[in-house]
């Protein structure tokens, strides 16, 4: 392979890099706020959050790129590629990391939640305070994996034509009509993202569990 | 309205895709459960030397996503001299990184079982593959039921991606009806709601295993 | 004893559980200064009436007053409303608890814990918080354990941290529950003997406790349930020497 041709796939590289980061910014919140919403218990709110989960949990994420690419300008708002791709890992990973904040708002121990309220300590402040502080830690090895399985999931979006790691090896390949090279040097590039988080991860968590000796119920 | 009607008239193409998929999955997991097994077999039995390689083997693959894969083998298997078509270089990507996840969820599941009871099965004079076979799975088998159900889903999940690969399947027929109709939400509205379907099969199943847990374990 | 000289003044207070009565009629004035220990067999419901003064349980009906400010209900009988939540939370931090498992938040470290509340809750400044807070460490005997986090305590050592917790809020009552149930037994001591301080020094607490010994030594006054009703409220001299009812007679034996 040609330098050019893998310089064109480095350059997709920032771009999985780009996507991954923008949707975890948004994603990760907005799962907490899904799990927050579902654990205030409100009627027809907590049914439709539920159903929103589940049917983002058993639809494939490339099912789900194509549906918000061609469905949202059917309903009026058109999109690019990028937004677009962008809205979709969102939708994704925020459907999965709030099953992680939901289970860890349902165990997070009671009798540290009554010391707070006997403490006169409001509802608002116990969250910001006592909860989220811990369960952010508590649960970060999981949120680092959704991370990870959120990269996983970017090669989908180059159906919807954004140029990130697998299309510009695609792209490299229909020209030198030599496909397999440029898609190894995309799973090495790839293999190493991940593999890194990975043990970070295991750093990370580490260190945590030694620091406060928290650990997963 | 037109849209529903356009999903009706091509149920054929709906229906070979969802047959595709299915046949697909099970072909994949008929293959990967008993090749992990042997795999978490390896990983928990094998010498030191080969048990850390293969560790390091099924750890690399899990970092690989899964449409870089179907890639590499799909592009790949003709230069080793293999020609296949769309739909068995899938069932063979599918199956090898299937393997590599239910093997480690069986080394987990393994590592979970009480040694107690496999030294009273050591006690009691059984073979190393009784053991594994009347001891060890049975009780996986259930304990394993929910993680092995949430890996059965991806797989389901990850097999859409074929349809990149040019394999007909689920997705596939859904953009393939959408794009020859110019009406994109019911064709795969249609799509997630048959998808939606096969995950409600595969929770029902872990829910009948948890029952059985349930009545066995307390 | 007028009902608003007391300390903790409760009427007419029940509790049921989806129906099932866990405390029946209590009537109770604590006088300020005190140390009151309840005791009574498990499933007597003296850890529900505990929860029930800092309204962490709601009672099914009657009033609570702690130094004569209503808790958890505003008003008087039927006009009786419950309280906006902010109010019951400032009406708590006059009422410290100290908990069987401690409670510690495991983020905090152990000064962290001791200041938490009072600078968060009632507005203190850091700087004197975390002063007034080493000063209440070092009472208790944990001066150098100020910055590290409680997984690294022992259980006797997290509940004298748990203590300061209380005290730093400079409440008008704690309430322990059961304190020295969930600690191995060579650790009890050490915080029956800072309880044992702070009784001394006229603080006014009501322990929920099984250490008759210490109930006895301790104690102003005992109060004894049995069944979701107080039975018998007495001098410890007059309880265990001469317990007026049948049941606190086996209880006494028994132990």
């Amino acid at each position: 392979m040609t330098w050019p041709a893998i310089r064109t796939i480095l350059d997709g590289a920032v771009v999985t890099a780009a996507l991954a980061a923008v949707s975890i910014v948004f994603s990760l919140p907005l799962g907490l706020l899904l799990a927050l919403l579902r654990a205030g218990r409100i009627p027809v709110v907590t049914g439709l959050l539920a159903a929103f989960v589940s049917l983002v949990r058993a639809t494939p994420f490339v099912t789900l790129v194509l549906f918000v690419f061609f469905i949202l300008p059917a309903a009026g708002l058109e999109l690019e590629p990028v937004p677009a791709a962008i809205v979709a890992l969102t939708l994704n990973t925020a459907a999965f990391s709030s099953e992680i904040w939901r289970s860890a708002l349902l165990t997070f121990p009671r009798d540290q939640l009554e010391a707070a309220t006997a403490f006169g300590m409001s509802k608002r402040a116990t969250f910001i305070r006592i909860v989220f502080p811990q369960i952010w830690r508590a649960n970060l090895g999981p949120l680092v994996s959704e991370v990870t399985i959120l990269l996983k999931c970017t090669p989908a979006v180059a159906v919807i034509g954004v140029v990130e790691i697998t299309r510009a090896a695609g792209r490299v390949g229909a020209e030198t009509y030599e496909p397999l090279p440029p898609f190894l040097v995309a799973t090495l590039i790839y293999t190493a993202l991940i593999a890194t988080l990975v043990r970070g991860q295991r750093v990370v968590e580490r260190r945590i569990a030694r620091r406060f000796g928290l650990v997963r119920p | 309205m037109n849209g529903l009607l356009v999903v009706w008239e091509s149920r054929d193409v709906f229906l070979w895709g969802a047959a595709n998929t299915l046949s697909l999955v099970l072909g994949c997991l008929l293959l990967s459960i008993p090749v992990g097994i042997l795999g978490a077999v390896v990983l928990t039995e094998a010498p030191a030397p080969l048990r850390r390689l293969f560790g390091e083997v099924v750890d690399l693959l899990r970092c690989v996503p899964f449409l870089l894969l179907a890639y590499v083998v799909y592009y790949g298997l003709p230069e080793l001299g293999l020609r296949l078509d769309p739909w068995w270089a899938g069932l063979m990507s599918l199956t090898v990184y299937t393997t590599a996840y239910l093997a480690e969820i069986f080394r987990a599941a393994f590592l979970a079982v009480a040694p107690d009871n496999i030294e009273a099965a050591h006690a009691f004079g059984l073979s190393r593959s009784l053991i594994y076979r009347r001891i060890i799975l049975p009780q996986v088998a259930i304990t394993a039921a929910p993680v092995i159900g949430n890996q059965v889903i991806t797989t389901i999940r990850d097999s859409a991606l074929l349809m990149i690969i040019t394999v007909q399947e689920l997705t596939f027929a859904a953009n393939f009806v959408s794009a020859n109709h110019f009406t994109p939400f019911a064709p795969f509205a249609a799509a997630v709601g048959l998808y939606l379907l096969m995950s409600f099969v595969v929770e029902a199943g872990v829910r009948r295993m948890e029952r059985v847990r349930k009545v066995r374990y307390g | 004893m007028a009902e608003t000289d007391a300390a903790i003044s409760v009427r007419g207070l029940c509790k049921d559980f989806d129906g099932f009565e866990v405390l029946r009629d209590i009537d109770l004035d604590l006088a300020p200064g005190t140390t009151t220990c309840i005791l009574g067999p498990s499933g007597s419901g003296k850890s529900t009436f505990l929860r029930c003064l800092n309204w962490l349980e709601q009672p099914s009906a009657g009033s609570i007053r702690i130094d004569g400010k209503p808790i958890g209900r505003s008003g008087d009988g039927r006009a009786a409303k419950p309280m906006a939540r902010r109010e019951l939370a400032a009406t708590r931090t006059s009422i410290a608890m100290v908990f069987q498992h401690f409670a510690l938040w495991p983020h905090l470290t152990v000064l962290g814990n001791v200041t938490e509340a009072p600078v968060q809750v009632l507005g203190r400044p850091k700087r004197e918080a975390e002063e007034e807070g080493r000063a209440i460490l070092a009472r208790v005997g944990l001066t150098e354990k100020a910055d590290v986090y409680p997984h690294t305590l022992s259980g006797g050592q997290k509940q004298r941290v748990a203590i300061s917790r209380a005290l730093a809020m400079r409440p008008k009552v704690i309430l322990f529950d059961e304190p020295t149930s969930a600690l191995d037994p060579e650790m009890v001591g050490e915080v029956l003997c800072v309880i044992r301080e702070l009784a001394r020094e006229g603080l006014t607490m009501v322990v929920v406790t099984h250490e008759m010994s210490f109930a006895r030594e301790v104690a102003d006054t005992i109060v004894f349930m049995d069944g979701g009703r107080i039975r018998e409220v007495a001098a410890p001299t007059d309880f265990f020497t001469n317990p007026q009812s049948d049941r606190a007679r086996r209880f006494i034996f028994r132990n």
